[in-house]
């Protein structure tokens, strides 16, 4: 999935609701990343969610949130009742519902699970042996059958799977996502608390290692000779941190040679002068030494707009 | 004399007598050839507040020094008159072999006036000059007007400019047509026809001289060979047309008479897909080396010429989709000798009044944004003034004026003539380029845009300071114009003041210096400006169409993005200030004398002192 595109018509709905007893206090209002940790996993979802639900227990202290807050009419009726007040607030068709105490979202896994929804009414990851009810996707439909189970007191999601469509997701199409399944890592006790902030401070120490040396991923837009030539309108090209329009040229030669000596100069660090470069149509670079950013969209055309 | 003939050939039709009359040397020096040289004799030549289709209005063709020379891109001629559309100035430039003709004809100017009792075409060769009767040709196209006086005259070296069916009937958009060539915009061919003039004939033997063959042999071959440079890449590869398809991207479109500034399908209509799927030739005129001229294959199996300018009136402008649509279309206006732009504008502006009710007849006729059987049929209706075709007939101005209620919102022209296919609204240096141009929304006699696209300014934000991008582009214009130099060999200058006095000497034997080159170029413009105020040029008729000015473009890379009220008045009030105009636009008496019109040449000096003091007077009444 492109950064900061949301899913259509899909909600993310957090419950907090539950009783933190072993914990000792709220887990939702646990500090992780120097913020509250139902602010930190918001903040983690909002990349992919125009819409996200938070449920929690009635009088139940919460921060502000950009969010919807529902509260369980009926209060501890365990994730049974979060996930079915959650689905009444949501705005969205598909609901992802996942529980405050899992820190370690992942993006890509989450992406997936809709990806895999087609005609089922719940997608559940399937992990070492048990359902992951707090980390599926549920479609809305599935609310009278979630109301039935109230009444009756089946409090147990799983009842819910043997009743509608349900796409079971297993572990190893799971470990190509989240080898260490990282996304079903909750926290009940402080010791949990504790080890949890040890392997976020490690996560995070990893992933701004590879930040910074993971490739910066650009679109070239081609037109006029140079779309011609290419026999190409776009070209995606992957280049290191920090790179400049000079890499890009180079970059572009090496894919495209056609266009070296006619529209890249010869040595490959620059555009000829008929040519002109403007970044995500904004703006016009003359400079071949202006550094790019990730996901920049580069035209090349024509630097003559006479007509 | 050198580079010029230093003669004029008057033709008044009324009394069928055609005089020669020596060109001062000073007129020339002042206002070069082309553009400037035409303007100069329409100040002179044309009545104050005479009808554009009265006889008297007269009807210029001038040639430059640079034609017949040999250096590249430069057989072009001018045609300058006073526009039916705008009531100003009319400025065109044609360009091949006619214009060649022209010169060895041995004259710099020809100025036409008074009206021919019937239809008729003027034959000059050399010397000699004939009026001849033209019923027979009543009508048919340019081309096969051409063709046919050609072979009545016997005569393969005898080059053709007519009009169509259009300049017959007076449509205010009509062209000049030579070679497949317009003068286009500002309604030069309705002039024309107003004088029951189909055609002028030319056939001619006296070769110009230079001041300094060898030196300007030099140059040719410098500019010949910078001509084939990338600089000009687009221009050889692609044509204009290359324009579509990143203009669209960059949200500079404009579409559905200025709705939006993208289009849905410009993909299907870009240069790039019409050269994959139709291209059939490329040509180019006399003399030129860039050969930008581009002919695809239409549905009927002739070629089409197609430029940008073309394409996206007749594609995007009027919602139409489909290139084999825009190619008839294109065929259609080439027929009747209709201005591609204007056409566009006028019917664009009708399918919105159409769709939003206040233009019946267009509704009955389908005439709606994208319907192509419509959008066809109106265009021989506009040439033959049928129907609605006769209110579109005169511009969208004038309908919309005619027509009444808020359809004048819908109107886009700048001073009557439509826009070219530049969003000004995401283009803002051209935005004020179009407002204060002499000639109405015009991309060729400024080429501000070039600011716009060159990251030289923020092409989305208005800035007082643009002032001076616009004039210094209007100058240059006006010296490319009158010389004459084709605009897309201007990249390959890098110095084109020095350069081009460097040129100019050489081939006249004056020692012009790019100081006076430069003065030339503020000089033609100003007088063109002069002509404007003494037909009645009010400050207001510097300004855009209100819809730039209300509405944000609403798709593309441009979104959001709108201009004010007021950031054009301070566009304008820093161009006025940047030409050392008063706040009102006008011209003061120092800056005349400054750029030497009054004295430079003796019959213009006493016409524009006379209208100085009807200007000061003026403004003496406004303080």
């Amino acid at each position: 999935m492109e950064r900061n595109q949301t899913i259509t018509d899909a909600t993310a709905i957090i419950l907090t609701g539950g009783k933190s007893s072993r914990m000792g206090r709220p887990k939702a209002l646990l500090l992780f990343d120097s913020e509250p940790l139902i602010v930190h996993i918001l903040r983690g979802l909002q990349c992919m969610f125009a819409d996200a639900v938070v449920v929690a227990a009635p009088g139940q202290e919460l921060p502000p949130l950009p969010a919807t807050v529902a509260r369980d009419e009926v209060p501890y009726q365990g994730p049974v009742g979060g996930i079915y007040y959650g689905l009444k607030a949501a705005g969205g068709e598909f609901c992802f519902v996942t529980s405050c105490d899992a820190p370690f979202l992942n993006v890509a896994l989450v992406s997936h699970l809709f990806s895999q929804i087609s005609s089922y009414d719940v997608v559940v990851p399937y992990w070492q042996g048990r359902f992951q009810p707090l980390h599926a996707v549920y479609r809305k439909s599935v609310l009278p059958f979630l109301k039935d189970q109230l009444d009756r007191g089946e409090l147990r999601p799983v009842f819910l799977y043997e009743k509608v469509r349900t796409n079971r997701i297993g572990e190893q199409e799971i470990r190509r996502l989240d080898p260490e399944g990282l996304s079903f890592l909750n926290m009940n006790t402080p010791e949990d608390y504790q080890l949890a902030l040890k392997r976020w401070r490690e996560v995070r120490k990893r992933m701004e290692t590879e930040a910074a040396s993971a490739p910066v991923s650009v679109t070239v837009e081609l037109f006029g000779v140079a779309r011609l030539l290419a026999k190409t309108k776009a070209v995606s090209l992957s280049l290191p941190q920090e790179a400049t329009l000079s890499q890009v040229f180079s970059a572009l030669a090496e894919r495209l040679p056609v266009l070296v000596g006619r529209v890249i100069s010869s040595d490959k660090n620059d555009l000829f002068s008929g040519y002109a470069c403007n970044v995500n149509g904004l703006e016009f670079v003359r400079s071949a030494s202006a550094k790019v950013s990730p996901g920049d969209r580069i035209f090349i055309l024509s630097a003559d707009a006479g007509g | 004399m050198h580079g010029f003939h230093g003669r004029l050939l008057h033709i008044d039709l009324n009394r069928a007598t055609a005089s020669w009359q020596d060109l001062e040397e000073s007129r020339l020096r002042a206002f070069l050839g082309g553009i400037g040289l035409g303007t100069s004799l329409l100040y002179d030549y044309a009545p104050p507040g005479v009808e554009p289709f009265a006889p008297a209005n007269p009807l210029i063709f001038t040639s430059a020094p640079l034609v017949g020379t040999g250096l590249t891109t430069t057989a072009k001629f001018a045609v300058v008159t006073k526009s039916p559309l705008t009531g100003f100035i009319a400025d065109s430039l044609s360009s091949s072999y006619f214009a060649l003709e022209l010169k060895r004809i041995g004259l710099d100017g020809l100025v036409i006036t008074g009206r021919a009792p019937s239809m008729a075409y003027i034959f000059i060769h050399n010397d000699d000059v004939e009026i001849r009767r033209a019923d027979h040709l009543a009508g048919k196209s340019p081309t096969e007007t051409e063709s046919l006086i050609r072979s009545e005259l016997n005569s393969s070296s005898v080059r053709v400019a007519a009009i169509g069916k259009a300049g017959e009937n007076r449509v205010c958009f009509a062209t000049i047509s030579n070679e497949g060539r317009h003068a286009g915009r500002g309604g030069v061919g309705a002039v024309m026809g107003s004088k029951n003039l189909k055609a002028i004939a030319l056939c001619g033997s006296r070769e110009s001289r230079v001041a300094d063959p060898d030196g300007v042999a030099t140059i040719a071959d410098s500019l010949r060979q910078r001509s084939l440079s990338s600089l000009t890449d687009k221009y050889r590869s692609i044509g204009t047309v290359a324009n579509l398809a990143v203009f669209n991207r960059l949200g500079s479109l404009p579409a559905r008479n200025f709705q939006q500034s993208t289009f849905d399908d410009a993909e299907a209509l870009s240069g790039e897909t019409l050269t994959e799927n139709s291209f059939s030739r490329r040509h180019g005129c006399a003399s030129c080396t860039i050969r930008c001229e581009r002919l695809f294959k239409s549905l009927n199996g002739e070629e089409q010429r197609l430029e940008y300018e073309t394409l996206f009136a007749l594609g995007p402008l009027c919602g139409i989709k489909d290139p084999a649509v825009v190619l008839r279309a294109a065929q259609l206006c080439d027929f009747y000798g209709l201005d591609t732009i204007s056409t566009g504008g006028t019917l664009s502006w009708a399918m919105e009044c159409g769709e939003k009710g206040l233009l019946p007849e267009a509704n009955k006729l389908g005439l709606r944004f994208g319907q192509p059987d419509a959008f066809l049929a109106a265009i021989p209706a506009v040439a033959r003034r049928e129907g609605v075709g006769a209110l579109l007939a005169e511009g969208s101005r004038r309908a919309a004026h005619e027509l009444g209620g808020e359809s004048s919102y819908w109107a886009m022209h700048v001073k009557g003539l439509e826009l070219p296919g530049y969003e000004p609204r995401s283009l803002k240096t051209m935005a004020l380029g179009l407002a204060v141009s002499p000639r109405g929304a015009c991309h060729n006699r400024s080429g501000a845009y070039e600011a716009d696209f060159s990251g030289e300014v923020d092409r989305l934000r208005a800035d007082p300071a643009r002032g001076s991008l616009v004039a210094a582009s209007e100058d240059f214009a006006a010296v490319l114009d009158s010389l004459i130099i084709c605009k897309f060999l201007r990249k390959c200058f890098s110095n084109f003041y020095g350069e081009g006095a460097e040129l100019l000497s050489k081939v006249s034997g004056w020692d012009c210096s790019s100081t006076e080159l430069r003065r030339i170029g503020e000089r033609i413009h100003t007088l063109k400006k002069l002509f404007n105020v003494r037909e009645g040029w009010k400050p207001t008729d510097d300004w855009l169409p209100e819809r730039l000015l209300s509405e944000t473009l609403p798709t593309g890379v441009a979104r959001g993005i709108g201009l004010t009220s007021n950031e054009l008045r301070e566009m304008i009030q820093g161009y006025y200030q940047a030409r050392e105009w008063t706040q009102n636009g006008l011209v003061p008496q120092v800056k005349l004398r400054e750029l030497g019109i009054v004295s430079s040449v003796s019959s213009l000096g006493s016409r524009v002192s006379g209208q100085l003091e009807a200007q000061d007077s003026k403004l003496e009444t406004a303080k």
